[in-house]
């Protein structure tokens, strides 16, 4: 079933009833997504594109046996509605809300710690199985179904990227939003160990940018426990230092987290990295004929 | 948003951190007269939103009353590190025997809050622990169990402190994590706190950058935001509410990701250079990329226009309204490349090519800059 998410999951919109949550119910219906519920507090009892809604995340989980949440919620009740999520046993938590406070999201890691729950964002444009399911923002006609695990932490080069693939013929078998902010709420390493444990990939990509050190701690990973290939690309070689280039973990500071020691650390672990994100394809290519 | 060094000051002092005698000045005039009442010899201090700032000629020693008033009037004549100086600090000067380094930051990777202490300050912590890293510690902090005194003091400990200095400098840790928490800081740092000779702890700089997802529980500080923010398009960027940063060539870039940004600056850059990085977020509408366009033509020596968006959560259709009606009132006549994909993209490109701008329809952003490279080249 590729990773986290497929066909069956039974997914729960929180914050269905805004303006985002609304319109993305519609599309993910569209796609395939089996949303079961959605969850408003005191919005209870309406229906939005025919999914009943409930005051409660406890509520959408006995009634409707959901287990898998999307986030549409504001950034100051994300840290409590997760918390609720949490507590009401969903395993698989994806927060699209962008802004959310830095200190309410270390919080709420500390809280997610020892708990069987993962959690995916903040800024996460969501998770997408291909042919199957989606949870999240992504625009579904740049995916196709496949055998290639992609990671990125921005969503619009997510969705670039698996672009490029499908149209080369290379489809996906899960495409992860891990998140732009500083904190994520799951590092890049834990997601490559599911691509490597996951039959349904065969490589994955790993889209970076500038800022923080995800990118070296997967080469850590990389080096010691992946035995499929794994390709990159590094966003942002142009990007001046000490300025925010829009996501909240993207800032060049000093030494810390300048594209070209990402690019090194790749390389010497023998990790092949695009200087574009057209060539991912070509370098796919040539991994797959090899095996 | 990071704070100036005195208002930084001001929080450490409000919360029971002492510091040196200080107050804030905009004229060589009331210069001389602060520092008069604090007692002589003082310290200048250019207040500036950049590190770096002792190196570029931005902090001075003056032992007399006219001293002073060349000091500030030299620090406020011209930028440092391109900065205007509008405020200078005038501080007591105080005679140090030891410094120290305390800090508390996000480790982002592990998602906590962590403290840092050395036993010398005044350097930089990051290259002092390359060279010597036994004389720094480092732990990170449960933000749900918080940060105790005891574990203060341990760190004190580690670094070799005895006595009432590793009682003085653990407190003064315990306390900056309390303001670091707070506040919603990402970073709170003092370095470096000093033992003056008559045995006193006191913080002589101040560096706090506040998140800037949480300003809105902080709203006395939110208001300033804007002020800080130097740069006039940059300035204006985040009153539209975009992420606008200024570079130096002539390629305008409007994206509605971040990511998707980087990597159309880094494209165009193996060409042309880009004027700007533009990054929308998902609060697409009509009127915020008219106001978009506005904002990028305000860029002298414009050459060319790239527009990269992502109908994701964005109504691009919506949007390229936007663009188009930009483009008829201001009678704009640069080349506009656009490759806008997604939900409802086919309605969307007919409103652009309507407009005469260049769509192109392939997912690969590398294409898109070839168009533009081409149709550059045509003009010449």
């Amino acid at each position: 079933m590729s990773i986290l998410l497929s066909r069956e999951t039974r997914v729960l919109v929180q914050g269905i009833t805004g303006r985002a949550g609304r319109t993305q119910t519609k599309w993910m219906l569209e796609y395939g997504t089996n949303i079961v519920a959605g969850v408003t507090p005191g919005k209870g009892g309406e229906e939005v594109e025919g999914i009943p809604v409930y005051n409660t995340v406890t509520e959408a989980v006995v009634q409707r046996g959901a287990e898998a949440s999307v986030f549409f919620v504001p950034p100051a009740a994300v840290k409590a509605a997760v918390l609720e999520t949490i507590e009401a046993g969903i395993k698989l938590i994806v927060i699209v809300t962008e802004h959310v406070p830095t200190h309410d999201a270390m919080e709420i890691r500390a809280y997610a710690k020892g708990q069987k729950v993962r959690l995916l964002g903040p800024t996460s444009p969501g998770i997408i199985t291909p042919g199957e399911a989606k949870m999240g923002i992504m625009p579904g006609n740049m995916f196709t179904a496949g055998r290639i695990g992609v990671i990125s932490r921005s969503g619009t080069l997510a969705y670039e990227i698996s672009g490029d693939l499908s149209a080369a013929g290379l489809g996906q078998s899960t495409v992860v939003g891990m998140g732009a902010d500083a904190v994520a709420f799951t590092n890049m390493p834990d997601l490559l160990e599911l691509f490597e444990n996951d039959p349904d990939t065969d490589l994955a990509v790993i889209v970076g940018e500038v800022g923080g050190i995800q990118e070296e701690k997967a080469a850590q990973f990389i080096a010691h426990h992946m035995t499929k290939p794994v390709i990159a690309y590094i966003a942002g070689r142009s990007a001046p230092e000490g300025k925010r280039m829009g996501h909240a973990g993207a800032i060049i500071q000093g030494s810390m987290g300048t594209p070209q020691s990402k690019v090194t650390v790749l390389q010497e672990v023998g990790v092949e990295v695009a200087e574009y994100p057209l060539q991912i394809v070509e370098l796919v290519r040539q991994h797959l004929i090899h095996v | 948003m990071r704070l100036y060094e005195f208002e930084g000051s001001d929080l450490f002092h409000q919360h029971g951190i002492a510091t040196p005698e200080y107050a804030i000045t905009t004229s060589p005039e009331e210069a001389r007269e602060k520092a008069q009442l604090i007692g002589l010899p003082v310290i200048i201090k250019a207040q500036i939103l950049v590190g770096g700032r002792g190196l570029a000629g931005g902090v001075q020693t003056a032992n007399s009353l006219e001293q002073v008033g060349e000091s500030v009037h030299r620090i406020m004549d011209r930028p440092i590190k391109g900065f205007p100086v509008h405020r200078v600090m005038v501080a007591q000067k105080v005679e140090v025997e030891r410094e120290f380094y305390l800090g508390v930051t996000v480790d982002g990777y592990n998602g906590t809050p962590m403290a840092i202490l050395s036993a010398r300050g005044g350097v930089s912590i990051e290259k002092l622990a390359r060279t010597h890293p036994e004389q720094v510690t480092s732990r990170h902090i449960s933000i749900t169990k918080g940060f105790s005194l005891s574990e203060a003091q341990e760190m004190a400990q580690e670094v070799g402190l005895e006595q009432e200095e590793l009682e003085q400098v653990a407190d003064t840790l315990h306390i900056l994590y309390n303001v670091f928490r707070k506040y919603d800081a990402l970073v709170a740092e003092i370095n470096p706190l000093v033992r003056t000779s008559k045995g006193r702890y006191l913080a002589v700089d101040a560096k706090v950058e506040i998140d800037d997802s949480s300003l809105y529980r902080h709203p006395d500080l939110q208001d300033t935001l804007e002020d800080r923010i130097l740069n006039a398009l940059e300035r204006k960027g985040h009153q539209i509410g975009v992420t606008y940063v200024d570079l130096h060539g002539q390629i305008g870039i409007i994206a509605s990701g971040a990511g998707l940004g980087m990597a159309s600056m880094d494209i165009i850059n193996q060409k042309f250079r880009p004027a700007n990085f533009l990054e929308t977020g998902g609060a697409i509408t009509a009127e915020l990329l008219y106001k978009v366009m506005d904002l990028i033509m305000q860029k002298k020596g414009l050459k060319g226009i790239f527009i990269n968006l992502y109908g994701g959560i964005n109504p691009i259709h919506d949007g390229a309204r936007g663009i188009v009606s930009y483009i008829r009132e201001h009678k704009v006549t640069i080349p506009i490349v656009a490759k806008v994909l997604g939900n409802r993209q086919e309605e969307t490109w007919e409103i652009l090519k309507q407009q005469g701008v260049t769509v192109v329809t392939e997912v690969a952003t590398e294409k898109a800059v070839e168009q533009l490279a081409q149709l550059l080249e045509g003009e010449k």
